[in-house]
């Protein structure tokens, strides 16, 4: 009864669809839909899109009618309500294995995008990444709840997304991003450069030019400790955060990173790939590959990433080892020499 | 056969102080090995109960650098005058007290040094002694407070140079006090006995032999 229900509804809705689809995409462009719907005066802030982020995004190409099938030519007079396409009938991958997790029966697909604002991990920085988990987790009490076990649960939750601890992504890169200090202020705050800061700094569009000296689009070692110890970039300064090297939605607790062993004991290897994610015009990020082990390094890379036990420079650690075996030269070289005269002070005193 | 003489050379304070210190440092330093490198120890079981010894231990010696600064500034008033070498300690001492440690001692020779509460340390200790006391562990103490709070803090760690720098430098100076932990134990076994010196830091008491001469070296 029911399958045969389900069979026969769908019949009509493919020939639905395929009466009035060709009539909707044919009817209007994109354009012509953010002629109304960019301007906030005309449809109000819940029905405004922000064409110049929009355009940026993948669903740009797919454009309007793609996901509002169901629009026509008298919208909006026709009173008629608009279709909105769902995730899943284009991300059905993603969709499933999204499904698998609790987590599916707290947030949907658009409660962490917005399909007319949709990034890719590349194009977000750290920082964003974690606004997205921030609308239902706030900061603070997610802080509060990881410090019962986390030691300095704020420096985590500060350098560290989400989801490289809530998901099982199999490989982990480290991202540079800039920041500088907004007032004039010894101690003040650090944030985020945007690009206009970035273009103020380099005089000129191509913001990439600030540390990207030879224009590879490669920045060596050499190139980054130059900018690290430029005096005019004083009020720069590089930070970094480790982030999963591919989306995966399986956003779940993972038993794995109590174990603070999972980041930390995973030695040095782990830690050689660097990019550097620079903000672009249009308000995205580009990601640029920086020289392997630039983290590991103690003068060049960024000056405030550090995790213990993963990121050691090397030439410290031997440094250490030396400083240490020197002390024992004294109670070796000494206690010899004294065992082979020990006759000289025998029966001394006595 | 030597007249014995008893001097109460370690205050009650010191002792409390030098013990706490000596166990809080060797446990930062051995935990302090396996936070650095994970891979070749394993010592103190996982990740997280050795970062939670590492800072118990390390609130631990802070409370007792102050129990020290706070007897010898305040109470004993004998700060200066036991901790800080003298020009002369500096121009003389330390060489007349080497040539001690590293010739006279082998031929039988005697300390040039004779301790008393109100000048117990050779120039040698001395000068290590301040050093230690006065540069190496404060400065492993307030880099190691600052790294046990790197996000408040954020501000004062880049003044530093950044949490990189303060790493290094917090990581090389405890690889200095690790050291002198080798040194100074092997010297305190340099006494007329080789447990003549620990005696005093564990009782108070120092047995000091009137005719100044060496009596049997133990084995
Ligand atoms: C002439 C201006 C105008 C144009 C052109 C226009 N819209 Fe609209 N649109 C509106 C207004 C006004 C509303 C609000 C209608 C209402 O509340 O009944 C609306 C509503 C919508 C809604 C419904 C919101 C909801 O929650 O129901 C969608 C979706 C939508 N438009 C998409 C589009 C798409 C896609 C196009 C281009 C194919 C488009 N619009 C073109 C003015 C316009
Ligand atoms: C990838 C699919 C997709 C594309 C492309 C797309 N939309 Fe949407 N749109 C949606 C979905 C899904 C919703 C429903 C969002 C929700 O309910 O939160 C929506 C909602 C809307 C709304 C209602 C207000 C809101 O923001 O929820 C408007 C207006 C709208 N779209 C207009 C447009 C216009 C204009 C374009 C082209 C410039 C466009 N959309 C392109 C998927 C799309
Ligand atoms: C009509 C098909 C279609 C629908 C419906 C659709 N998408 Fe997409 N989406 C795409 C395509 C095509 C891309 C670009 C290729 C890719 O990354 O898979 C894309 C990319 C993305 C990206 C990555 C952007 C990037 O730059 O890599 C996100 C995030 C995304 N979609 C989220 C959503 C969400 C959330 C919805 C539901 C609101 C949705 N999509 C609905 C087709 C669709
Ligand atoms: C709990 C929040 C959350 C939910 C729910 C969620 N996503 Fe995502 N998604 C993310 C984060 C975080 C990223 C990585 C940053 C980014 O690209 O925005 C991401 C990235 C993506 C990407 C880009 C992948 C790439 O390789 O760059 C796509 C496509 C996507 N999501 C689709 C979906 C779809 C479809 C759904 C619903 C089934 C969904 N997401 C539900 C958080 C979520
Ligand atoms: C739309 C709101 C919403 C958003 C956005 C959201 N969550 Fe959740 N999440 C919830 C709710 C509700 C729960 C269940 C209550 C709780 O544990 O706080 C939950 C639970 C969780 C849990 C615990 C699940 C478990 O198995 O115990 C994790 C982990 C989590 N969220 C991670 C994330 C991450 C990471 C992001 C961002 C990528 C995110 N959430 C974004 C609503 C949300
Ligand atoms: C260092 C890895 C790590 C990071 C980073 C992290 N979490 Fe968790 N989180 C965990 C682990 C492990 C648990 C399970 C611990 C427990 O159940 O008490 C957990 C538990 C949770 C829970 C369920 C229990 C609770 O506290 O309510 C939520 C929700 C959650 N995390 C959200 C987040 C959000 C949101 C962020 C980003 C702001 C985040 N987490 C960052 C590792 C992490
Ligand atoms: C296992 C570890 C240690 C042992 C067995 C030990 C032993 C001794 C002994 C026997 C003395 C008395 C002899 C003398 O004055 O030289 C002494 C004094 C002293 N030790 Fe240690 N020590 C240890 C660790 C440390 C550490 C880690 C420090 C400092 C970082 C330290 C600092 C001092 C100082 C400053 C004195 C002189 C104290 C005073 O009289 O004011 N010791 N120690």
């Amino acid at each position: 009864m029911k399958t045969a229900f389900t069979a026969k509804f769908l019949l009509y809705s493919l020939l639905l669809v395929l009466v009035f689809f060709p009539l909707g995409a044919a009817a209007m462009e994109s354009e012509d839909c953010l002629g109304c719907h960019e301007d906030i005066e005309t449809v109000g802030d819940e029905l405004f899109i922000n064409a110049a982020v929009f355009d940026v995004t993948a669903h740009a190409e797919l454009g309007c009618s793609a996901c509002h099938e169901s629009v026509t030519d008298e919208h909006p007079d026709d009173g008629l309500e608009v279709s909105k396409a769902a995730c899943l009938d284009c991300h059905d991958e993603i969709g499933e294995q999204y499904a698998k997790t609790a987590h599916v029966e707290y947030a949907a697909c658009g409660d962490c995008h917005n399909p007319h604002q949709v990034r890719g991990l590349n194009e977000v920085s750290g920082y964003d990444l974690n606004q997205q988990c921030a609308s239902c987790h706030e900061t603070d009490d997610v802080v509060s709840s990881h410090s019962e076990w986390l030691t300095q649960a704020d420096r985590h939750i500060a350098k560290l997304p989400c989801i490289s601890c809530h998901t099982d992504s199999e490989d982990y890169v480290i991202v540079l991003y800039m920041t500088q200090r907004e007032s004039k202020a010894v101690m003040g705050d650090f944030e985020l450069s945007t690009y206009q800061d970035l273009v103020a700094l380099a005089k000129q569009e191509d913001v990439k030019s600030l540390i990207d000296l030879d224009n590879d689009n490669k920045i060596s070692l050499a190139e980054l400790s130059t900018f690290n110890f430029d005096s005019t970039y004083r009020s720069m300064r590089l930070q970094a955060t480790l982030t999963p090297a591919d989306v995966s939605h399986t956003v779940e607790t993972l038993d794995n990173r109590w174990d603070c062993s999972f980041c930390h004991t995973s030695g040095t290897e782990r830690m050689q790939t660097s990019f550097l994610a620079l903000p672009t015009s249009e308000g995205t990020y580009q990601r640029i590959e920086v020289e392997s082990g630039a983290v590991l390094k103690a003068l060049n890379g960024p000056p405030d990433f550090y995790m213990m036990g993963a990121t050691r420079s090397t030439l410290m650690s031997i440094l250490g080892l030396l400083i240490v075996i020197g002390g024992t030269l004294l109670p070796i070289g000494h206690g010899s020499l004294r065992f082979l005269t020990r006759k000289n002070r025998m029966g001394k005193g006595e | 056969m030597a007249e014995k003489k008893m001097i109460y050379l370690q205050p009650t304070a010191v002792r409390i102080w030098h013990w706490l210190n000596a166990l809080g440092i060797v446990t930062l330093c051995a935990t302090g090995a396996q936070i650095r490198f994970p891979e070749y120890f394993s010592i103190f079981g996982s990740y997280s109960s050795v970062i939670s010894l590492h800072n118990t231990a390390g609130y631990v010696v802070v409370f007792s650098f102050f129990i020290w600064l706070i007897y010898y500034v305040f109470v004993a008033r004998t700060m200066v005058k036991l901790y800080v070498p003298t020009v002369d300690d500096l121009q003389n001492g330390l060489l007349r007290q080497s040539i001690f440690y590293f010739f006279t001692f082998f031929l039988g020779g005697d300390n040039p040094h004779h301790p008393t509460p109100d000048n117990k340390f050779n120039p040698l200790q001395k000068t290590a002694y301040f050093v230690i006391m006065f540069i190496l562990v404060p400065l492993v103490g307030v880099s190691g407070l600052l790294l046990l709070n790197v996000e408040p803090l954020s501000g004062l760690i880049i003044m530093f140079g950044g949490l990189k720098v303060l790493v290094a430098l917090h990581y090389l100076v405890a690889c200095c006090l690790c050291a002198f932990i080798f040194t100074h134990v092997y010297l305190a076994t340099l006494g007329h006995t080789m447990i003549a010196h620990f005696i005093p830091m564990w009782t108070g008491w120092e047995e000091e032999l009137e005719d100044h001469s060496d009596s049997h070296e133990s084995h």
